[in-house]
């Protein structure tokens, strides 16, 4: 039994994001609160009240402020709804494209037929609730004065730039690409267009991470709801149906102790949800791939097939704009829309809803049917990332 | 807000699993678990072998010599986890991938941080942190 088709998006919600509790005397926001906001914006959109989710299913995140084992359950007293299925998120930034696949097979196996997945954060308003780093970081990597992703994403940028030779021309061209999306956005947050010279021109963090490669921390909530394929039909908005998807965990290529960090589990996530979809690459006319830093992105159309392995001439010649070959990041992706801790790769299933809708007014695709989006967390130790997950969707069934 | 005087550095915490590498270190010789069913390296230290599962896991000396498999360049300091390091910077952390060994992620001292490249040969040198912990640190060999 495959899950292709049974399951469609027939609700989105967003708060805006914001960074309100960095400085002293801001007003505040809870978590709660954003939870409670993007339930409200999601259920509007799909013309559904709370009471439709008693007894259904609700999938919530597990975000860096709020990790305890029963999180869902609280989420759903937040929410003030009584779940009949509760699933939880556990895979980082990947969680909402994770997600994706575990809501439509509860929904294909008949356990429910509607599924709230949910995630907020407000790293800014709750300071306090500092995670401690785990094992391989603590012990192996902050001694040494890893300075976090940042760094870490540094040295599998070090090594691509290395083999590829790829240079702040190629980065830079995806980051002002973002950028011009995100000008066009009235969600975005960064929204003042850039130029390569600006890119150039960013701070140096950790060489050669620059200011301009990196996410943006935020607070904020987003929510998407799924049911049925039959039931979709009769919904307030056009459906968005999960057609392929994939999720790879704790993936390694080549040995374990020294794994090749330019290959990410996304290759077999994507792999899987090309197969399971039959969509062929050249009909996906939008790719929102997980942007915690610019070469990230890079290295998720590498895996996904659309380019070979360091394609620096697919990247000089490929026009990756909304109108352009091939539509990348087009809401400005999290690096200027904002992450709000694990929930902010939702951003990419939701934008990809929008652009299929036809909703994503002066950035939307021409004649799109088909979209892409991905989702990676846990950056760990010697490789690339633990949790990867890919989820192709489309206006038909 | 007022900045302690000296922040320190975080520590590794020493664990039944980890203290073998530790201990190792502080006599000054790189030791790494290694595998005695399926003979692959295994770093970090593990309980169980992450490819095959055995729990037969044997602790060797290698070499300490090796090449830059990747780095970065440490320009400034985010958060305040780790803001003992404010006064190194700049400073360089790599992947190293061992001649005779796993990959570790440690720092390249012992040279400007602009003469550090990939694929440079490196070796091992032991600094001892004052805290009780010596940690394997590398230089241009």
């Amino acid at each position: 039994m495959s899950i292709r088709g049974k399951a469609a998006i027939v609700g989105i919600g967003e708060t805006p994001t914001d960074r309100l509790g960095g400085k002293p005397g801001e007003p505040r926001k809870s978590t709660a609160e954003y939870l409670a906001w993007a339930a409200r914006l999601a259920i509007e959109d799909a013309g559904l009240t709370k009471k439709d989710f008693d007894g259904q299913g609700l999938a919530a995140i597990y975000t860096t402020n709020h990790s305890q084992p029963f999180w869902p359950e609280e989420v759903a007293a937040i929410l003030g709804i009584t779940p009949g299925v509760s699933l939880a998120g556990g895979n980082g930034g990947a969680s909402s494209v994770s997600l994706l696949g575990h809501a439509a097979a509860a929904i294909t196996a008949g356990l429910c037929d509607l599924v709230l997945v949910i995630a907020a954060a407000a790293p800014f308003s709750e300071r306090g609730g500092h995670r401690g780093a785990h094992g391989d970081t603590r012990d192996f990597e902050m001694p040494f004065g890893v300075m976090g992703p940042n760094c870490k994403i540094s040295f599998v940028m070090s090594r691509y730039m290395h083999e590829s030779g790829m240079t702040d021309e190629h980065f830079g061209k995806v980051a002002v690409t973002g950028r011009y999306h995100a000008s066009l956005n009235p969600n975005a947050y960064l929204r003042k267009p850039i130029t390569i010279d600006d890119y150039k021109k960013s701070r140096m963090i950790s060489d050669p991470i620059r200011l301009f490669d990196c996410v943006m921390p935020a607070n904020g909530g987003k929510a998407y709801i799924m049911t049925s394929a039959e039931r979709a039909k009769t919904m307030k908005k056009p459906p968005v149906y999960l057609l392929g998807w994939g999720e790879c965990n704790n993936a390694s290529y080549g040995p374990r102790y020294r794994a090749n960090p330019l290959i990410t589990g996304i290759t077999q996530s994507g792999e899987r949800a090309f197969k399971m979809s039959g969509v062929a690459h050249k009909d996906i006319r939008c790719l929102n791939l997980y942007d915690d830093y610019i070469p990230v992105v890079m290295i998720q159309i590498e895996d996904l097939g659309f380019c070979r392995r360091n394609d620096k001439a697919f990247f000089e010649k490929t026009d990756f704009t909304f109108k352009g070959d091939l539509p990348i990041q087009t809401s400005g992706g999290m690096i200027n829309c904002g992450q709000p801790s694990t929930t902010g790769g939702m951003l990419h299933v939701i934008e990809t809803v929008r652009q299929i809708r036809g909703e994503a007014g002066d950035r939307q695709v021409p004649n799109i049917k088909f979209g892409i989006s991905t989702g990676v967390g846990a950056v760990n130790y010697g490789k690339n990332f633990g949790c990867t997950a890919a989820a192709i969707l489309g206006s038909q069934s | 807000m007022a900045e302690e005087k000296v922040a320190k550095k975080p520590l590794p915490d020493v664990t039944p699993v980890n203290q073998p590498f530790w201990d190792g270190a502080k006599a000054s010789k790189l030791m790494m678990q290694k595998c005695t069913n399926c003979s692959t390296w295994v770093f970090p230290p593990r309980p169980v072998c992450g490819d095959c599962a055995s729990e037969k896991l044997d602790w060797v000396q290698v070499s300490g010599t090796g090449k830059v498999f990747c780095f970065t360049i440490i320009r400034e300091v985010v958060g305040t986890a780790l803001r003992g390091f404010a006064p190194d910077i700049p400073y360089v952390t790599a992947w190293v991938d061992l001649d005779d060994g796993p990959r570790l992620c440690s720092n390249v001292i012992g040279c400007p941080v602009e003469q550090v490249k990939i694929d440079m040969p490196v070796v091992t040198v032991f600094e001892d942190s004052g805290d009780g912990i010596t940690l394997p640190k590398f230089k241009p060999a």
